[in-house]
């Protein structure tokens, strides 16, 4: 087997993606779903009641009694809520998978993921980008999955990939691309097919350090992932053994004719939310 | 030793010889080390942001996420444990940039080139520095002696 066929061997062994969690979000996204259809979905997966009731009953809500009915506690927190504790649930017992190659700390990946999302959240809401909550949280969270994967593959190939960054010319990812003959976002694409994702994210994940060649339907998805991404490494959240060596898609900014006071005040708006994210996800900030 | 986490827009100071103070992932982000080495007091300040003047509300509940605000708080900090500025040693790191030849993400020369400004109105002299290029860096500060090792992205441990 070449590398890639190793690799695709790889992708084909991941657990899936959880059955409920994709099921739920069909139910949710139904405009005024019946909140019993969720609760069958919901319950038959322990794990995700437990879930679901912790982050009902911690400090955070502070309700004043304790709630013991998965019922209670999905109209409690919510539809986004919901989603969002649904999906990085889903999402953080991927990226906690041990990644010896490119993680510097074994929470990292997963850090960047939800700094990423955050950051995507806010970008949208304040930009007022017509583009679906669900989709672009979705794609934020996952987009650096391929990373997961080719950790394993890079071993003895890192130190190539290294000495490339290190004088300057190439990004991270060019790096692998060059060493490897692709990158973690092509793999990452790959992972989501797998899960069958539907094509905008598919092409978000792939083209997040190339927006310029995704799809022109799902350029604008992948333009934010893109620039949520890169904000997200800048301010610090989730900087592997890559740095900060990936580059710049300011293109949304140039588009949407956003300044440096503009962009100073999205960051701070993503740090207030990030503080919030991290207290309910119980994730240290570090 | 016990080691101090200073968060991302975050500062603290100790004075027990103890302690050990460290900041993670520094992008463009500022970490700034103040040590008096006679009082053995030390303070690290982790800013995101150069000027606090786009949120005052934000700038009032935590005043360390803007060099403008935390800054001066952390030297206060400091003299309050009994530092005397004309002995602090500062050292300073972080303001990365990701690669971006439209200049359209230069927060971290803009969080550097604020605390030159400030210090260079109060008569501070920064005496050591390792600043921007494209890595991340972690900061640590031993109290006993105010030695500064950095953690870099690519390049590993060095003393500052």
């Amino acid at each position: 087997m070449n590398l890639m066929e190793e690799i695709i061997a790889a992708v084909d062994e991941m657990p899936p993606f959880p059955q409920v969690v994709h099921r739920a979000m069909q139910v949710i996204a139904i405009p005024e779903y019946e909140v019993s259809n969720l609760v069958e979905i919901l319950k038959v997966d322990q794990a995700v009641t437990a879930n679901i009731l912790k982050l009902c009953n911690s400090a955070y809500f502070g309700l004043p009694r304790k709630v013991s009915s998965l019922k209670e506690a999905v109209v409690y927190l919510g539809s986004d809520q919901l989603k969002q504790l649904l999906l990085s649930g889903a999402a953080s017992k991927i990226y906690e998978k041990p990644s010896e190659g490119y993680a510097v700390f074994a929470d990292e990946l997963w850090r960047h993921a939800l700094a990423t999302a955050v950051m995507s959240q806010v970008l949208r809401r304040h930009l007022r980008l017509k583009i679906d909550e669900n989709m672009v949280f979705t794609a934020a969270l996952l987009h650096d999955v391929g990373k997961v994967v080719l950790s394993s593959f890079v071993s003895d190939r890192y130190i190539a990939i290294e000495s490339m960054v290190e004088s300057g010319d190439y990004s991270f990812q060019e790096a692998e691309k060059d060493v490897l003959g692709f990158d973690h976002a092509e793999i990452g694409g790959k992972i989501a097919e797998s899960w069958d994702f539907p094509p905008s994210i598919v092409a978000a994940i792939t083209f997040h350090h190339e927006p310029a060649r995704s799809p022109k339907e799902f350029r604008l998805l992948t333009e934010l992932v893109a620039l949520a991404n890169n904000l997200a490494v800048m301010v610090g959240y989730g900087t592997g053994v890559d740095g900060l060596a990936c580059r710049g898609h300011g293109l949304l900014l140039q588009k949407l004719k956003l300044e440096e006071k503009d962009v100073e005040e999205l960051i701070l708006l993503f740090q207030m939310e990030m503080e919030k994210t991290c207290d309910i996800a119980g994730v240290s900030e570090r | 030793m016990s080691l101090v986490t200073i968060g991302i827009a975050d500062l603290k100071v100790s004075n027990n010889p103890e302690d050990t103070l460290v900041t993670y992932s520094l992008g463009s982000c500022i970490g700034l080390a103040v040590y008096d080495p006679v009082a053995k007091v030390g303070g690290l300040l982790h800013y995101m942001l150069p000027d606090s003047s786009i949120n005052q509300e934000k700038a009032a509940k935590n005043p360390a996420m803007f060099a403008n605000k935390g800054i001066p708080l952390l030297f206060k900090q400091c003299y309050k444990l009994g530092a005397d500025k004309k002995r602090m040693i500062i050292k300073v790191a972080g303001g990365s940039q990701i690669m971006d030849a439209a200049g359209t993400f230069n927060i971290g020369k803009r969080n550097y080139a604020i605390l030159r400004k400030m210090f260079w109105k109060n008569n501070v002299m920064i005496d050591g520095e390792d600043i921007g290029g494209n890595c991340n860096r972690t900061m640590y500060m031993q109290l006993d002696d105010g030695k500064i090792n950095l953690k870099i992205s690519k390049k590993g441990m060095v003393e500052l």
